[in-house]
């Protein structure tokens, strides 16, 4: 892995690639290099996904059905793969959701702890 | 689905196309955003390669981690490319002998007959033990009689063996023909390919001569022309149709060319063979009765045959032990070849265990000096899965290799095993390579690449066994050094195993050539020039006469004769038929003599060779309408007439057969071996002058040269004097008793061929093993000459340690030799132990060689340089 020279990035978290992935196209149809500068620019330039990450990951989706997949011309005029939400893609987007939820609730819980009764 | 790699490039591209244009968007140089871009991008073809790889399943990592260690082990076997060659090669010649006689195997003793059901057809053997006839045949009176008592058997076939001179399909000669009764075909479940078969409606005496050709003759002598079929041909004396063609099967019990009805052969009418119950000639055949068991058969079968016995007793004598087996077709056919496959299937076995275990030791040794790189290895994290897989990578790439050849080589080996094999059984002869081969090949590879990953002991990556990694040198764990001892040894009995076998049978086939016939088989040349049975007669004497006269004045001709019998090439014909001798008394019990007919012309003694021991030769005076006579044998001469003159008394056949007319013994000459019976049985032999008995049809001449540069001359001679005659298979007497000898020589070759290889094999790995030991002890050795031992002591010990392998490797393979040989008496009846001779020369062999072989090891550690040897680590 390349190191950034911008040292405000994060690293992702394992096994939070795919989530980020199925919840960005819910906001519709996007290519692989659209989805990356969505979860760039909605985390205010703290998350950066690796092209080679991203990719294989979206092909590992789409092997296993959560998204489809199709060429199209893009709108600056560039052919590109744009991928898309299937119905058990969202489906495993709303599981993952909850489980991400409670892994922060839990996790949150031991960073800080609440102040306990004495 | 899955994307091509085109594909992911175009999206990658695109990918790039799009970050290097939002870049400049932003306000960057072009060729700063193309680099940047470019960069975090990353490796093109990684980046493809791991999209690539979501798309396979887990198998596919196995199989390309796999693939990796196979190349990296194709790499490294390079390296050693002679030890490489060496397993491959010997592997190939394992697995190619095994493959190639495990398709005859399963071609002659498992493969079903065409024959429409066929394992529901028996087969019927008449035997008489007490006079040694393994196959009586049957008699018209006896089938009869077995056909009215049996319910078990749905119908019955009968075929009985005759050969026609066949005139009206090419030269005019002499053929081997069939002759059965029509439900024949019907029982056997057999189909024409072309025209009909014989049917009921061909029996009988009024019925017209009909003819079927085998495949095999109308396809090779006829090139399957379809045209044949209503052609008419002279079978003898008789005409008969063309009818139809047989489809391929099994010729048996004869391998004839045409098979007609029982009307084409006068003989099969007369009274003689449809009354006389001991004129037995055909051979029998029956299907099973619906739902009827071949135990349940075999049991009516014997029974009905034993009440039949009982019920005549003036034509079946006590001492003949006249009995009746029934087998199931199928097995019949299969018996003979039986044996020889199964010896054959063990003896590839026993050199594909001596191949493994000369690999295993290769591989082992191999294995000790990558020690290092193995513990190296471990050290860098390779779980022992890992090192395992890399092991198995590379005896598979060595195994794979070896079966790929094996199987190449198998191709022509099955060729060969099949002629081999087709002495003993037809079916051999249509033996193919098939797709069981490959199936045998892979499975010996992949068994032996399994056993071979796992012969290497892994480096423990704790304690001291990691060592290799201190020291670049080559150390022996006493485990290891056991174990190539272990096999080494296991390669010496093995070999001991094949060669006494190779040797007993070089021993017996030694022991057959050497045996003296009495007869001088150089430059004696025979040839068949048969005339049917019913022109036998005064115009048949002078033909003969006449060809004989004009083929002595030929220029090289010594001697010229007439006989009625080939020695060895016409064994079974004419006798051994029951006779008595003037003045002769039986003892109670005793069986009457038997002996062999010969019909002679003068001259015929002078010709093949065989001494006149008293009395004379048959004169042209010895003719018809004279008083009879005859010629004894020395053995006759001796047993019958004990005072010593034999001359002038009386002999007489008691087979009806021939008339019991008494003879007059005019002459006594040498005893002749021309039938191949066991040694120690004297062959009572009694001659007859042809002008008498006009049944010749052999014509020998004797020259001073070669004797078949005269066989054109020979053939056209005959053919002025009776343009159909059939003049045939000329040979010289060496040459047809060779053939006689020849299975026992192949057999000894072959067993003889690959009990070499083992020994090649074995002797190359016990030399192996003690050069591997003596070059990992260098040091040990140089610390020995230098406390004082003399190199004379360190070549003994060598040579001490080959015997060390050598001495318990004997005394395994005679074990095993002796448990092998037992378990063999159960499965083939009897089996003969090797005689001792064999035996010792067998171990004296094999001492000798790894003697040589160790003696090169043996004087590399003695030459040892002391002081490069301490050096040396």
């Amino acid at each position: 892995m390349g190191k950034s020279p911008d040292d405000q990035r994060l690293e992702l978290l394992q096994g939070t690639l795919d989530m980020l992935v199925l919840r960005t196209l819910k906001w519709g149809p996007q290519h692989g290099h659209g989805i990356g500068q969505a979860i760039r620019q909605h985390s205010d330039e703290l998350l950066r996904v690796e092209t080679g990450s991203l990719y294989p990951a979206l092909h590992r989706l789409e092997k296993r059905g959560w998204l489809k997949s199709r060429w199209a011309t893009s709108e600056a005029n560039q052919r590109a793969k744009y991928y898309e939400l299937t119905a058990t893609g969202k489906a495993q987007l709303a599981r993952e959701h909850d489980r991400w939820s409670q892994l922060v609730t839990a996790i949150g819980r031991i960073m800080n702890p609440a102040p306990r009764e004495e | 689905m899955r994307p091509d790699e085109r594909e992911l490039d175009e999206e990658l591209r695109g990918h790039l196309a799009l970050s290097i244009k939002e870049r400049i968007d932003r306000g960057e140089d072009p060729k700063a955003a193309r680099r940047a871009a470019l960069a975090e991008l990353g490796y093109l073809p990684a980046v493809r390669d791991s999209m690539q790889r979501v798309w396979y399943s887990r198998w596919f990592d196995a199989v390309a981690a796999l693939a990796l260690d196979m190349r990296v082990g194709m790499r490294s076997l390079w390296r050693a490319r002679g030890l490489s060659a060496a397993v491959v090669v010997t592997l190939a010649l394992g697995i190619g002998a095994n493959a190639a006689i495990f398709s005859v195997v399963r071609g002659v003793l498992l493969r079903p007959l065409v024959n429409r059901d066929e394992d529901r057809l028996v087969y019927m053997r008449q035997s008489a033990p007490g006079i040694g006839a393994d196959n009586m045949t049957f008699s018209v009176p006896e089938i009869e009689d077995l056909k009215a008592r049996v319910t078990t058997l749905s119908a019955f076939g009968d075929f009985s063996t005759i050969d026609f001179t066949l005139i009206g399909m090419g030269e005019p000669r002499v053929v081997k023909a069939g002759l059965v009764s029509g439900s024949f075909f019907d029982v056997m479940g057999l189909q024409p390919v072309l025209g009909r078969l014989l049917t009921p409606a061909d029996d009988g005496p009024s019925a017209a001569g009909a003819a079927v050709l085998t495949y095999r003759f109308w396809s090779a002598a006829l090139g399957g022309d379809p045209a044949v079929v209503g052609r008419t041909i002279r079978l003898g004396s008789r005409t008969a149709t063309v009818i139809g063609v047989l489809e391929p099967s099994v010729p048996y019990p004869a391998d004839t060319e045409i098979i007609a009805n029982i009307v084409t052969s006068p003989h099969h009418l007369d009274a003689l063979m449809v009354t006389g119950r001991t004129h037995r000639m055909t051979e029998l055949f029956g299907r099973l009765a619906p739902r009827a068991s071949l135990d349940e058969a075999r049991a009516e079968l014997t029974a009905a045959h034993a009440a039949i016995v009982r019920e005549h007793p003036e034509a079946y004598a006590t001492s003949e032990g006249v009995r009746l087996d029934v087998k199931r077709l199928r097995d019949q056919i299969a018996t003979p070849a039986r044996a020889i496959l199964l010896v054959l299937l063990v003896t590839a076995g026993i050199v594909f265990i001596v191949a493994c275990s000369n690999i295993a030791n290769l591989i082992l040794a191999r294995s000790v000096r990558r020690e290092g790189e193995l513990a190296v290895r471990a050290a860098l994290g390779a779980s022992r899965g890992a090192l395992r897989r890399t092991l198995l990578a590379e005896s598979l790439v060595l195994c794979g290799a070896g079966a790929a050849l094996g199987v190449v080589l198998a191709r022509p080996l099955v060729a060969v095993v099949g002629r081999f094999a087709s002495r003993f059984s037809v079916r051999a002869l249509d033996v193919t390579v098939d797709g069981s081969l490959l199936w045998v090949g892979t499975g010996l590879a992949l068994a032996a690449a399994v056993l071979l990953a796992y012969v290497p002991k892994l480096p423990v990556s704790y304690g001291p066994a990691a060592s290799g990694l201190a020291h670049g040198g080559v150390r022996i764990t006493p485990g290891t050094n056991r174990r190539l001892k272990a096999f080494a040894m296991a390669q010496i009995a093995c070999s001991f195993v094949l060669l006494s076998a190779a040797g007993a049978l070089l021993a017996t086939l030694v022991a057959l050539q050497a045996r003296d016939t009495g007869i001088d088989v150089r430059r004696v040349l025979a040839i068949d020039v048969p005339v049917p049975i019913e022109a036998f007669g005064p115009k048949s004497i002078a033909f003969y006469e006449e060809g004989m006269r004009r083929i002595r004045t030929l220029p090289g001709v010594e001697h010229v004769s007439a006989g009625n019998v080939v020695p060895w090439r016409d064994i079974g014909t004419f006798g051994p038929f029951s006779f008595a001798a003037e003045g002769h008394v039986l003892s109670e019990g005793e069986e009457p003599p038997h002996a062999l007919l010969r019909i002679v012309s003068p001259g015929y003694f002078a010709t093949l060779g065989v001494p006149l021991v008293a009395g004379r030769d048959f004169t042209d005076d010895d003719r018809g309408g004279r008083e009879a006579v005859a010629i004894v044998s020395h053995s006759v001469a001796a047993r019958l007439f004990p005072d010593g003159n034999a001359l002038n008394r009386r002999v007489w056949w008691t087979d009806p057969i021939f008339g019991q007319a008494p003879r007059r013994i005019v002459g006594v000459a040498g005893d002749v071996n021309d039938q191949q019976v066991a040694p120690g049985r004297p062959t009572f032999t009694i001659y007859h002058p042809f002008r008498q008995i006009p049944a010749a049809g052999r014509i020998f001449v004797r020259t001073a040269g070669d004797p078949y540069v005269l066989v054109p001359t020979i053939t056209r001679i005959i053919r002025e004097i009776a343009a159909d005659q059939p003049v045939e298979r000329a040979a010289t007497l060496e040459d047809v008793r060779a053939d006689v000898l020849a299975p026992d020589r192949v057999n000894a070759f072959v067993v003889a061929g690959f009990a070499s290889v083992a020994l090649l094999v074995a002797v190359v790995g016990v030399a192996g093993v003690l050069a591997f030991s003596v070059s990992a002890r260098t040091r040990e050795f140089g610390v020995r000459l230098a406390m004082g031992s003399t190199p004379r002591e360190l070549l003994v010990g060598v040579l001490r340690e080959g015997a060390a392998i050598v001495l318990p490797g004997l005394a395994a393979g005679a074990a095993a030799g002796y448990v092998l040989t037992s378990t063999a008496a159960t499965f083939l009846g009897t089996v003969q132990l090797p005689g001792l001779l064999p035996l010792l020369g067998a171990a004296a062999v094999l001492v000798g060689a790894a003697v040589l072989a160790s003696l090169m090891p043996a004087a590399r550690a003695s030459r040892v340089d002391v002081l490069q040897a301490l050096r040396t680590e």
